[in-house]
């Protein structure tokens, strides 16, 4: 890959991130809600993982599988260990957890974002 | 597709709305909970319930709260000896409401509970879109 791939692949996880947050938005919307079923993504490695294998573009008419790789995961449900006896298995620790960690991965992610585009500056300046 | 940090807001407001509602419901409860009827024999406040269920918002494909309905509690009334009461019968028993304290005040800390956590979910939505915006700061 001759482009610099750091900032395509931040935006797939900030796009990433932004999903799982939404995703803990409705767990905690519907924490009270019965026979709720609790979800969240697939892990970012699952994601990136499956970025690099597919179809080989051996000609210019193949279609290139970037854009597949640019939709997040569907969700999928979590185990149902906390399941309450109205069978919602929301677990709201569970969900302020998950929150703090999207916090500090969008963090991380976007001070690389900087750090990066002041390294490309700096060869310019 | 729209923004998931705004489906994730507009969701987390879902939950608000429908946890406020609740602890309205809650509080109509214990405002009641001493209101028997007017004339003998006729029955005191019924305690009313609430109920949750999850709905698909159409437009952005999220899980969204919605208030199922709200109904009332069948559980029987208590008979409680007051000759006195305008709503004693014959022989001198009230009908008291079906509220019981100890459960609307721990219903109560549960909608609380429930209706924080909807607003730190709304308050980080707006820190993650603050990051990406202070991205073009001093960049």
């Amino acid at each position: 890959m001759s482009q610099p791939y750091l900032f395509a692949l931040a935006s797939q996880k900030a796009n990433w991130l932004h999903e799982r947050q939404a995703l803990v938005a409705e767990n905690v919307a519907n924490v009270n809600t019965p026979g709720y079923k609790a979800t969240d993504m697939k892990p970012f490695s699952v994601l990136l993982d499956k970025a690099g294998e597919g179809l080989l573009t051996t000609n210019p008419a193949h279609f290139s599988l970037a854009s597949v790789a640019q939709t997040p995961e569907r969700p999928e449900p979590t185990d149902a260990s906390e399941t309450t006896l109205s069978g919602n298995s929301v677990s709201l620790e569970g969900e302020m957890v998950k929150l703090g960690d999207i916090n500090r991965s969008q963090s991380l992610n976007t001070n690389i974002q900087r750090v990066f585009h002041q390294m490309v500056m700096s060869v310019l300046k | 597709m729209p923004d998931p940090l705004q489906v994730s807001l507009k969701t987390a407001v879902s939950g608000m709305e429908a946890q406020s509602v609740r602890l309205r419901v809650i509080t109509e409860n214990i405002a009641n909970a001493e209101s028997t009827g007017s004339s003998p024999g006729l029955d005191p406040y019924q305690r009313k319930t609430v109920s949750f269920a999850s709905e698909l918002d159409r437009l952005t494909g999220a899980q969204i709260v919605k208030i199922q309905n709200i109904g009332v509690d069948d559980s029987p009334f208590k008979l409680e000896l007051d000759p006195g009461n305008p709503a004693a019968d014959s022989k001198g028993y009230v009908k008291r409401p079906n509220v019981d304290m100890l459960v609307e005040m721990a219903d109560m800390r549960e909608a609380n509970r429930s209706y924080e956590a909807n607003l730190q979910v709304a308050r980080q939505a707006g820190e993650l879109m603050n990051m990406t915006v202070n991205l073009l700061k001093d960049a």
